[in-house]
């Protein structure tokens, strides 16, 4: 590697990483209660100068959304750098293919039926039936994807698959009883309120074990970049690679799911600018500065959705789509522009 | 058949390719010293391509077998194939933001780690390669803004930074002007004498065929339609059969017609004997 690449590498990194705390402690800081940063240090080493009411705000709401927020924004930019290198494609993503509403929809037929029944639902739960909704609807694209070739077909039927599964999961929260819907209602347009540790505790474990299985898979996802062909040639294991990166990618979706319901626009947008940003789409760099990427992109958009008409929230999406959206024109226009060059 | 595969490195054995089920040419047999050039010649369509990508390992066999040294190839984990044979198809590596050095560096997968980082001795590998392909001024550049041809030995030197035995390549002097053309081949002649290279490949180009081949593969329909030395294949009309070039067509052109004599003919065109070409 040479000596700009090494800067370039480095720099990026850095940019990354500070980015990544000082929206972590502007999400910390800012709210309907601004708690100053000297504060912040007080209630974190214990001494109990604050009021109580500030150290519960702290301890019980904010901080385990931003961290939250961190874990699941940077799963969401990971799964779609996975679906982008799987299709290569740079449009694909969990929410693009349908994956998050599938997974949105087996979450909610579930929901119902235990609510129904009075059973608590665990975190697990619901990541399992994301889990089991994700890997349906990637089931159908790939069933698809064998059939059309096109990428823009693909991206097509995975919009309508998207849309089937929201209507089967509309119709279902119609059905539901008064109390679930209010539940029920906002989860399923995006959102990361009410997050509470044990939350974060479930979904850092989850999603620290795959991102940790997808890096292991860095060099065998560099050599799938150049094309099947040479991978194959390289010695990769194709039929393993490929069910990997479908299972993890699921995993990642299913996850952000089942704790925030569908988020859109991030897992396109957020890898796209971290590609731009580092120069290079080597695997091995890419995985840990998505997830940064990432990481700060939902914290920004997090902290505008809570602030912008406070105290109503805004569903996550509206915030990531008015950021997101134009990152994937940006993307369709050059890659027009490229092919007429 | 047990002691062809001590004198041959390279040999299939009622090989059967195609896609699907229904297999598009059967029985193919070859037989190959180490260091030897086989051209795969035929017209379009007739599956070159095809025994090319089976032979590689890339499509699933629908019978028969391939051999390397002794070793049965579908025995051959991944890696260990890697290290052995590498390939050059039509369709290029998908390179996104990566210099020509990189492409030519992603040959070095089966030899490095885990996570793939090159060593010092890998960086030596792929530079003395670039030096070979003469590539060495374009090695900065963008993979995706270089010529074709630029491209095709690019992809060359990505082939032998893999340190390959044997080397499949897919019509690999298609996208080359005249001079290209000549050092391609020279490259890979120099290298099947320098390291015992073996080399596999479909040319389009009968002439060059004629001039680098130790042996020439015809397809053509359901069976091989030939296997032999240059001597063997360009042998009165045959090559008028290979391609279907009927004694209709271009009957009263006298040009044509002398084309197609001087390329389907053995030591009469303008090269002189086999022997005194491959001295070029």
């Amino acid at each position: 590697m040479n000596r700009d690449r090494k800067y370039r590498y480095l720099t990026a990194f850095c940019l990354l990483g500070t980015g990544l705390i000082f929206v972590f402690l502007l999400n910390i800081c800012i709210g309907t209660v601004r708690i100053a940063l000297p504060d912040i240090v007080q209630i974190m080493t214990g001494q109990e100068s604050a009021e109580e009411t500030v150290t519960r705000i702290l301890w019980d709401i904010r901080f385990p959304r931003a961290a939250a927020v961190l874990i699941l924004g940077g799963a969401l930019a990971l799964a779609g750098y996975l679906l982008q290198t799987f299709f290569r494609n740079p449009i694909a993503g969990p929410f693009v293919l349908g994956i998050s509403s599938g997974a949105k929809m087996a979450v909610a037929l579930v929901m119902i039926f235990l609510m129904k029944r009075m059973v608590r639902v665990t975190s697990a739960d619901m990541i399992a039936a994301a889990f089991a909704g994700a890997l349906l609807s990637m089931g159908f694209v790939l069933l698809l994807s064998r059939r059309v070739g096109s990428m823009s077909i693909l991206v097509v039927s995975g919009v309508m698959i998207g849309y089937i599964c929201s209507a089967v999961t509309d119709l279902v929260v119609t059905f539901a009883d008064d109390a679930d819907i209010v539940n029920l209602h906002n989860w399923s347009k995006g959102s990361f309120s009410g997050m509470t540790w044990e939350n974060v505790k479930v979904m850092a474990a989850v999603v620290t074990v795959t991102v940790f299985l997808v890096f292991l898979l860095s060099k065998p996802l560099g050599a799938y970049q150049l094309g099947d062909a040479y991978a194959a040639n390289a010695g990769v294991n194709l039929k393993w690679l490929r069910a990997g990166i479908v299972i993890f990618s699921s995993m990642l979706s299913a996850c952000i799911v089942a704790f925030a319901g569908p988020v859109s626009f991030v897992g396109i947008a957020a890898p796209h600018l971290v590609k731009k940003l580092l120069g290079t789409v080597e695997p091995i760099f890419m995985i840990p500065a998505c997830f940064l990427g990432g990481s700060v992109f939902c914290l920004f958009c997090d902290l505008l959705a809570r602030t912008i008409l406070a105290p109503t929230e805004l569903s996550i999406s509206t915030v990531t789509a008015i950021f997101g959206a134009p990152v994937v024109l940006w993307i369709m226009g050059r890659k027009h522009a490229d092919k007429q060059d | 058949m047990g002691t062809d595969r001590e004198v041959y490195y390279f040999a299939t054995k009622k090989m059967c390719v195609g896609y699907g089920e229904k297999p598009l040419i059967k029985d193919v047999e070859i037989a190959l010293e180490k260091g030897k050039i086989v051209s795969l010649i035929g017209p379009n369509g007739a599956g070159k391509s095809t025994v090319l990508k089976s032979i590689a390992g890339q499509l699933k066999l629908l019978g028969g077998a391939v051999y390397l040294g002794k070793t049965d190839m579908a025995d051959m984990k991944g890696n260990t194939l890697a290290k052995k044979m590498s390939v050059v198809f039509t369709q290029k590596v998908r390179a996104e933001l990566k210099t020509c050095r990189d492409v030519v560096a992603t040959g070095r997968y089966p030899y490095t780690g885990w996570f793939g980082v090159l060593s010092k001795e890998d960086g030596r590998i792929v530079d003395e390669v670039m030096e070979l392909a003469h590539i060495t001024d374009i090695g900065g550049q963008d993979f995706q803004k270089i010529s074709d041809g630029q491209k095709q030995r690019v992809m060359l030197a990505r082939a032998l930074c893999q340190e390959p035995e044997i080397i499949v390549l897919d019509e690999p002097t298609s996208y080359l002007d005249i001079r290209y053309k000549l050092e391609f081949l020279s490259i890979l002649d120099e290298m099947r004498k320098k390291k015992g290279l073996t080399v596999i490949m479909s040319l389009h180009e009968l002439e060059l065929a004629k001039l680098i081949s130790d042996k020439i593969l015809c397809l053509k329909g359901e069976y091989i339609e030939r296997y032999g030395t240059p001597e063997e294949i360009f042998e009165a009309d045959f090559i008028r059969k290979l391609y279907g070039i009927e004694d209709g067509i271009f009957a009263e052109d006298e040009r044509f017609q002398a084309y197609i004599r001087q390329v389907g003919s053995y030591g009469e065109g303008n090269y002189g004997s086999g022997d005194d070409v491959r001295r070029w």
